[in-house]
């Protein structure tokens, strides 16, 4: 009978403890919405990223500072997953603003990391290509997103950073948008013959050919496939939320806006 | 510079691929199907395909004819640069045999059109 009185009472404490770190757990996400709280709280769980507000303050400043060096050319900075700072350009603007990002002297992000795409079909301009930089000198990172289309080339930055001649011959290999002025630009990941780029979003999973060894020709033969796929609804919010945690901070803070006079991105 | 200028499509301006006017694009598909109408020899020889020249030459000619309906001049020009794309993986031997007798499609059976192949088939 003690035996049983006391395992009820140890369950007692341990659902107490839940309680005490769900309340722990809530103040510090308070804490995380206003960053711009006077006294945030230091994180102490080891597994959370630590929050470095004199960071934030260097990459905001620096982002007012490439919006008042470009003004031409940028459209939006803000900062995402708190300490993330991104530059939203149009497709002209590509090649001088990495230009800038490289060869100004407080800036020398001189490593291109890697080259993105993001395709929503929704949108005007379907097509985001995403140019993450890193700056060894500073040790900081930034992101420069701009928008294309199908049939809209985009400048190539071959010309300032090296390493983009492979991302972007991926860029164009998967989701088909054209850089001009690549010295090499042709098919990476695909093999030859192969028709369509398999990143769009209108292309489907299954592809639209299938290969097998055929043992007349012997050779491997492509034949058309056919499988019949439900007509996709690009229902890019899942119906559940994903991120409770996140659900009052925005995804991107703005620092510096100036699309208001010009044609919106979304 | 051609990319510099301005190209309209319907109300857009919108910037050119690579030509600015309908003339400029047709000469480049012209100049593209003769680059592989000129390498057809090559490409008989090269990859040992079991067709002939002829047969190679009707086969050009029907891959550009699908085409044929293609006005906007961005769409020719996309489709110009794949086709150099293709020519020069052709040229390069890049392409296997297999590679290039997909062009010909030999294994794919025509779909049934008429009521009687389609009741072959088992199609409803």
């Amino acid at each position: 009978m003690s035996f049983f009185l006391r395992r009820t009472l140890g369950a007692g404490r341990n659902l107490g403890r839940a309680v005490l770190n769900n309340n722990q757990y809530s103040g510090l996400q308070r804490v995380a919405t206003k960053t711009d709280q006077a006294t945030p709280q230091a994180e102490t769980r080891p597994t959370v990223a630590k929050f470095d507000p004199l960071q934030k303050s260097q990459l905001v400043d620096f982002g007012k500072y490439v919006a008042e060096c470009l003004p031409k050319y940028v459209q939006k900075v803000q900062i995402t997953a708190g300490n993330e700072l991104e530059v939203l350009i149009p497709p002209e603007g590509v090649i001088p603003v990495l230009q800038f990002l490289k060869d100004h002297h407080s800036a020398q992000f001189a490593s291109l990391v890697d080259i993105g795409g993001m395709d929503v079909p929704s949108r005007q301009y379907r097509f985001e290509i995403i140019y993450n930089l890193l700056s060894l000198r500073y040790n900081a990172r930034i992101r420069v997103k701009t928008y294309t289309d199908e049939l809209t080339p985009i400048d190539s930055a071959c010309e300032i950073f090296k390493a983009a001649n492979w991302y972007e011959r991926e860029i164009w290999d998967m989701f088909g948008v054209f850089f001009a002025n690549h010295p090499d630009l042709r098919r990476i990941l695909t093999d030859y013959g192969f028709e369509g780029h398999p990143f769009r979003k209108d292309f489907p999973l299954s592809g639209y050919v299938e290969l097998r060894y055929d043992d007349e020709q012997k050779r491997v033969v492509v034949e058309p496939l056919e499988l019949a796929q439900e007509f996709r609804r690009f229902e890019l919010s899942a119906p559940w939320e994903q991120f409770p945690n996140f659900r009052a901070n925005p995804a991107a803070e703005e620092v510096v806006n100036k699309s208001e006079d010009q044609p919106k991105k979304e | 510079m051609a990319a510099k200028q301005a190209l309209r499509v319907g109300t857009k301006t919108v910037r050119p691929v690579l030509s600015l006017n309908q003339a400029e694009a047709r000469s480049r598909v012209l100049n593209l199907y003769k680059a592989w109408y000129r390498q057809i020899p090559y490409i008989v020889k090269d990859f040992d395909i079991p067709k002939s020249e002829e047969q190679c030459r009707a086969k050009l000619k029907e891959i550009f004819l699908k085409n044929k309906d293609v006005t906007d001049i961005r769409v020719i020009d996309l489709l110009v640069i794949k086709g150099q794309m293709e020519l020069k993986e052709t040229v390069n031997t890049w392409k296997q045999k297999g590679h290039v007798m997909t062009f010909f499609k030999p294994t794919e059976e025509p779909k049934p059109k008429d009521f009687l192949s389609k009741f072959f088939s088992g199609l409803d």
